[in-house]
């Protein structure tokens, strides 16, 4: 066979079915994107269904001198999952068996493309979930989880998915298969299980995923509060946790973005409201009813008008319904939004989001905050119709003073989305030279051809990938 | 032996690129209590963590704390009780310091609860061997801007720079909390162990010794109650043997390494639910022996602390991603002058 002169697409052809490569320019336009502004050019595509076919694939491409972008459900609101240049992308969307669950420690082994909520469904009947639920849970994968270090309102109490990562399987940049960690606790060695968490696409192509199951805590109270000011809600959210209580959730959804839910859900919400508050509890029936009773008298302190608990399952679903929809909602406001994701510290929370709110009126902008209040992790959404060329400019202007306003009170620049190359160029904010020289030098221990997912995260000299919030419609169901 | 004693970031930073430069390397010391560990190595300096002791930021609305490496880990503790607080992931022995607990990786017997103390560093500030001073990870309490580093930190016994200043998040303090116990075969105890763990409340720790199980329930004072069978007790003593192993195994699989242990007259104590079993050795035999029981079990097992007979071969069999190890160990600590003896690619080598 004449292996020199066969296009790319063939040779992946010798290895994968003919429909598992896909060269065809609609579809290679549609990966070209996820679920972020950026626009990137896919060379070419391929769907491998096993570790030996994702090893083939990256020895090929290694020969062929390509880059490598893994790409889980494209769900990604920063640009991660995009390739530029023409690089390959793997899709681990065929990969989405759950090979194994083990009750008794508990933990499931996955492929990385099974999807977040597919894998807490799957272990519902163990009285058994799986912690991080981002709001796209729905669609995103948990190896995309691994690549972002992905968060949801749950991972206030239980913490982040590196911590629901018991073990990993990946092939590395040179072809390599790596098991790390287990369920057998503190492997010797330095952490690299941990380390490859939130690598976003550039240490390794995530093969499979050794995640660890949390007990669904027998008692849980769900709470909605609300305030007459944005002021109150914030303070009341520092107050609750300063009160000694680590609710599992707490989040606020602020008036623009109550009132295009409740029009979405119908769940009788406070559309009068300046700022709501969704709180949950859970653990033993004790502990639920100590800290529901501290949240309603801190809540109350601080000025909730009402604090209405949720009557049963039903209605408790309603509620994260409503919070779960906000970014459906928004299109009832505007045709396109662009959504941010910084955290500040909680004790920073209001007088970041009346700056926010004084962005919104110097931008002459519309931006809605649903977020997770309770570990500061801010998500302003703005609003915009990406046919007016002047109100896009001052969108992507309003991003970024959004931004330094987070900064400036010491905040951090994601805090679950990614940096990807959406905020890729704005790590000098919070890094020195010397700080992200030494990421590159980490990242360059794993990948020292630099094959993987290259120009992302970390700042270049030159801007390859373009942020375009005029480049078309965002894919469908994007959530944060 | 120079000793070196830094009383700020900038001057441990200059005291290692001053050592990479003359090619001499440096033990870094802490407290000095989780010292014997690693392959038993000889160092030309000292560099102590003693004059960087300095509590940075504590906010405790935040529920975080920033503080250098060198501050005593109890005093930490004295600091953050005073406002309803703790740091439960660490373990917290007299005279360990902050940076000490976490470059050890040494987590206590409240992670069942809690997770690892890997779990608790947001940011850090290393000083390299080169001499650099890098800050990664970030102050609020979540954050996923830039590599993990804080997490390839913990548990790098120093080898991939002096932690110099950390911030951690922290938990409020239950509003109770309390010791239970009962002895009894190992079976009897297993099956009282289990129990607690399905318990409507999650315990803190569930600790199996030779003879006994200790359950420790935190929580509201209505769920510290006496779980069937077992009566009030004193925290177990914390273990003092000639020399400890420290085994990691799948948790289910705990009970039988138990019996093996047991079987073989070696001393242990176990945490239920996590499955970290530390067992007392006395030779090179007895470290086999746990690391053949631990290797059954799903697992492993390293010297985590010793005379120097005992740590010829601290690690065992190399774990996957050495190569990638000893890259990121160049990156951080060019020429190698961080703790010798302490990292695992030493071995092999």
């Amino acid at each position: 066979m004449a292996t020199t002169t066969a296009t790319p697409a063939a040779r992946f052809r010798a290895l994968l079915d003919d429909e598992r490569v896909i060269d065809r320019p609609l579809e290679l336009g549609l990966y070209g994107r996820d679920g972020s502004i950026a626009q990137g050019s896919c060379g070419l595509a391929v769907l491998p269904e096993t570790t030996e076919e994702v090893v083939a694939c990256v020895r090929l491409a290694i020969e062929l001198g390509l880059k490598i972008v893994p790409r889980g459900s494209g769900t990604g609101l920063a640009g991660g999952a995009v390739p530029l240049e023409g690089a390959l992308v793997i899709a681990l969307a065929r990969m989405r068996r759950i090979l194994s669950v083990d009750p008794a420690v508990p933990c499931a082994l996955v492929e990385p493309g099974v999807l977040n909520l597919d894998l807490s469904e799957a272990v519902r009947h163990l009285g058994l979930h799986y912690a991080p639920d981002p709001s796209s849970q729905a669609a995103c994968s948990i190896g995309g989880n691994v690549a972002t270090n992905a968060g949801g309102p749950h991972c206030l109490s239980a913490g982040v998915t590196s911590q629901h990562v018991l073990g990993l399987e990946m092939v590395t940049a040179d072809a390599e298969v790596l098991w790390l960690g287990g369920t057998a606790p503190d492997p010797p060695g330095y952490d690299l299980r941990g380390f490859a968490v939130g690598g976003e696409g550039t240490l390794g192509v995530v093969t499979k995923v050794l995640v660890r199951l949390m007990r669904t805590p027998p008692a849980v109270r769900t709470m909605l509060l609300d305030f007459s000011s944005r002021r109150a809600a914030g303070a009341a959210t520092g107050a609750i946790i300063a009160a000694g209580v680590v609710p599992a959730a707490m989040e606020m959804m602020d008036r623009l973005m109550v009132g295009a839910v409740e029009q979405f859900v119908h769940a009788d919400l406070p559309v009068d409201a300046e700022a709501v508050l969704l709180v949950e509890v859970d653990g033993s029936p004790a502990e639920v009813a100590a800290q529901g009773a501290v949240v309603e008298r801190v809540g109350g302190e601080q000025g909730a008008r009402t604090v209405r608990t949720a009557r049963d399952e039903a209605e408790r679903a309603l509620f994260w319904k409503a919070r779960k929809s906000a970014f459906g909602a928004v299109a009832r406001i505007a045709p396109n939004y662009y959504l941010h994701d910084c955290v500040v510290p909680r004790t920073r929370l209001v007088e970041v989001l009346e700056r926010i709110a004084e962005i919104a009126a110097e931008r002459d902008l519309i931006i809605m905050n649903v977020f997770h209040a309770g570990d500061g992790n801010l998500h302003p959404l703005i609003a915009f119709d990406r046919r007016d060329a002047a109100q896009v400019a001052r969108v992507h202007a309003a991003g970024k003073d959004i931004i330094e306003a987070c900064v400036a009170v010491g905040g951090v620049l994601s805090g679950e989305h990614g940096i990807g190359l959406e905020k890729r160029d704005f790590m000098p904010l919070t890094f020195s030279p010397a700080d992200l020289d030494a990421q590159a030098r980490a990242r360059d221990a794993l990948d020292p051809e630099g094959r993987l997912n290259p120009e992302k995260v970390l700042p270049l000299g030159s801007r390859c990938g373009e942020l375009v919030l005029d480049a078309g419609a965002l894919p469908e169901g994007t959530w944060l | 032996m120079t000793a070196l004693r830094p009383a700020s970031a900038e001057e441990a930073a200059a005291a290692l690129a001053e050592a990479t430069a003359a090619r001499a390397t440096v033990r870094l010391a802490g407290g000095g209590t989780r010292s014997r560990a690693g392959l038993p190595r000889l160092a030309d300096r000292t560099l102590s963590t003693a004059g960087l002791r300095r509590v940075v930021a504590h906010e405790p609305a935040d529920l975080t704390a920033t503080v250098e490496a060198g501050l005593p880990a109890l005093e930490l503790a004295a600091l953050l009780a005073d406002r309803g607080q703790c740091w439960p992931q660490a373990d917290l022995r007299p005279g360990s310091t902050v940076g000490g607990v976490l470059a050890a990786a040494a987590s206590g017997r409240g992670r069942l609860r809690h997770g690892p103390v890997r779990d608790s560093l947001l940011e850090v500030v290393l000083a390299t061997g080169d001499g650099r001073l890098v800050k990664a990870g970030g102050r609020t309490v979540k954050g996923v801007a830039g590599y993990d580093i804080p997490r390839l930190a913990v548990g790098a016994r120093g080898t991939l720079g002096l932690i110099v200043q950390v911030t951690l998040k922290l938990w409020p303090l239950p509003p109770a909390r309390g010791w239970f116990a009962a002895e009894g075969p190992l079976a009897a105890r297993w099956e009282l162990a289990a129990g607690a763990l399905r318990g409507d409340l999650l315990p803190a720790a569930v600790v199996l010794t030779p003879g006994a199980v200790h359950v420790e329930l935190a929580g509201p004072s209505e769920d510290v109650v006496a779980p069937a069978g077992m009566t009030p007790a004193e925290a177990p003593p914390a273990p003092a043997w000639p020399g400890t192993a420290l085994a990691g195994v799948h948790p289910p699989a705990l009970a039988r390494a138990l019996e093996a242990l047991e079987r073989a007259g070696l001393p242990y104590e176990a945490l239920a639910g996590v499955g970290v079993i530390r067992v007392g050795v006395e030779d090179a035999a007895a470290l086999a022996r746990v690391r053949s029981i631990a290797r059954d079990a799903g697992g492993h097992a390293v010297v985590e602390d010793g005379p120097d007979e005992l740590r010829a071969d601290p690690w065992g069999p190399p774990p996957a991603g050495l190569e990638a190890m000893r890259r990121l160990r160049a990156a951080f600590d060019p020429a190698g002058i961080l703790n010798p003896g302490d990292f695992i690619g030493e071995m092999a080598a």
